[in-house]
């Protein structure tokens, strides 16, 4: 099956949203989880990066390269990115991988890849 | 609502303190009582964001009061992540305003230094959003390393410019005996020399090991009076005249335009509403330069300079001691140090020693207004203070 990011879509006005929110941030009128689950497109434009070598405790790596990347419907969302040189402005593709071991629990998030 | 003063502070060294997290706290509150002549406290404000996480020391504000034998005063602990500091303050002032109280003491402690860099950057890092930030490794200083890349593509500020902050606010520190780092450094030798890249490695690149704070133990009182109160006082009357406060999206990818931290511009404009004043009347200030891209982009946000234009202020020397608005004098986060429960209070401590004139070599000549902005998350939470001296 393949794994998706979600943005909430508010069943009143139609707003989307990522991340999660309680109460949409548009008409502010919804019901408890009043959202439709919508399935946010992968590829996109990197607006910036950053590459970071003070790291969590989690990931025994030398740096951890991250970025916001702005997809094709416009919902912006940080993730990891997995390019050697990016640069801002490139198109970009997501996939949904394991992002942080914590103990035994796995995350999953978005990395992005060069198209 | 009524008028508030500052009547006394007190501030630790920020450095690394080995002692209890809540006798550094305690430290400066000592320091302020001496000095605001031991006036009948009717409530204990203590901001504070690691006492739980860091210090196993949960209700810092219940073991403060007794700890300073003010019993059966009202206590309360105020954790509001960096802007702990200057929320307090807040809550302070609207105890006197209402008329509730005639005086309060508010102080800011942190113990940061107990754990090591590992837990210290995990334990900031929980300020992000927990599923669109934390998850991916994201931390404070990769926020700012993204928003400062944004900044230079956009304005054109450059790392020398990010240098000549950290530069600037390092000599500053050197007249502030109790400032965490008392290190001269230069443009050249953090950024020209051979040996730059060992001595100043990137850390959130295009952010370097010097244009990021210390992670600092420390405390810092201010106690505040009603007018009756403060005017009864041999001292200068240094009056809170305004506080403002905002708030913005959590997860900053939310943020429609990503280079603008509304929060700042609007608390500013709040504090200084309140306070009557114009950001041109301002003489000195400190703001939050937890990264030195900080200091450039709220020093255009609270109105001192035009968006885009901060860079080129710092470049004429505007900013600096004998500039026409001298910022952070106190060495800043940058190398005064950021316990980050502490900072808001710490800011409002230099803030009235200055406009008291007792700021002895880094003293702002005539200095009658003075304004702090203290930030919290990155840029999800800000306070910002107007302090006006009364002749």
């Amino acid at each position: 099956m393949e794994m998706n990011l979600y943005g909430y879509k508010c069943k009143k006005c139609g707003q989307l949203h990522y991340p999660y929110r309680m109460v949409c941030k548009k008409c502010k009128r919804n019901a408890h989880n009043e959202f439709d689950l919508v399935p946010l497109p992968k590829n996109g434009k990197l607006l910036t990066f950053t590459h970071l070598y003070t790291l969590p405790a989690d990931f025994e790596v030398a740096k951890l390269t991250l970025g916001i990347v702005e997809l094709e419907n416009g919902i912006r969302v940080t993730g990891q990115v997995s390019i050697q040189n990016p640069h801002m402005g490139m198109q970009v593709k997501g996939k949904i991988e394991a992002v942080r071991q914590e103990g035994y629990d796995t995350n999953y998030g978005i990395v992005f890849y060069e198209v | 609502m009524r008028e508030v003063y500052a009547i006394g502070v007190g501030i630790t060294s920020f450095t690394r303190l080995e002692y209890p997290l809540s006798e550094i706290a305690a430290y400066s509150g000592m320091m302020a009582m001496k000095e605001a002549g031991f006036p009948n406290i009717a409530h204990l404000y203590v901001a504070n964001m690691g006492g739980c996480a860091l210090n196993h020391q949960a209700g810092l504000a219940s073991a403060v009061v007794d700890s300073m034998s003010l019993t059966p005063a009202g206590a309360t602990t105020i954790e509001n992540g960096p802007a702990s500091g200057a929320s307090a303050i807040l809550q302070g002032f609207l105890g006197i305003a209402s008329g509730m109280y005639e005086t309060a003491m508010v102080i800011g402690a942190e113990r940061m230094r107990e754990v090591d860099n590992l837990e210290s950057t995990e334990f900031v890092a929980s300020l992000t959003h927990p599923l669109a930030e934390y998850i991916y490794g994201v931390t404070l200083p990769s926020l700012a390393g993204m928003f400062t890349r944004l900044y230079m593509e956009k304005y054109g500020v450059t790392s020398r410019h990010l240098a000549m902050v950290a530069v600037k606010n390092h000599a500053n520190a050197m007249d502030n005996f109790f400032a965490h780092l008392h290190e001269p450094i230069t443009v050249a030798g953090i950024l020209d020399s051979p040996e730059a890249m060992t001595n100043n490695p990137y850390v959130a690149d295009p952010l370097r090991f010097y244009d990021c704070c210390p992670v600092s133990d420390g405390s810092a009182c201010v106690i505040l009076a009603s007018a009756e109160v403060a005017k009864k006082m041999n001292k200068p009357l240094i009056r809170l005249a305004g506080v403002g406060q905002a708030t913005d999206t959590h997860a900053v990818q939310e943020r429609e335009e990503p280079t603008d931290l509304l929060a700042v511009r609007r608390a500013a404009a709040q504090a200084m509403q309140m306070a009557g004043i114009k950001p041109g009347d301002v003489h000195v200030a400190e703001l939050h330069d937890a990264f030195t891209i900080l200091e450039i982009v709220e020093s255009e946000e609270v109105g001192f300079f035009k968006k885009g234009e901060g860079h080129l202020a710092l470049e004429r020397g505007e900013t600096s001691l004998t500039g026409k608005i001298p910022i952070n004098t106190s060495g800043g986060l940058k190398a005064k140090g950021h316990p980050v429960g502490a900072t808001g209070v710490g800011q409002a401590h230099e803030i009235v020693l200055q406009l008291r004139g007792e700021a002895g070599k880094r003293q702002v000549k005539n200095a009658r207004v003075g304004f702090t902005c203290n930030f919290g998350g990155f840029g999800n939470n800000v306070v910002c203070l107007t302090f006006i001296r009364e002749e």
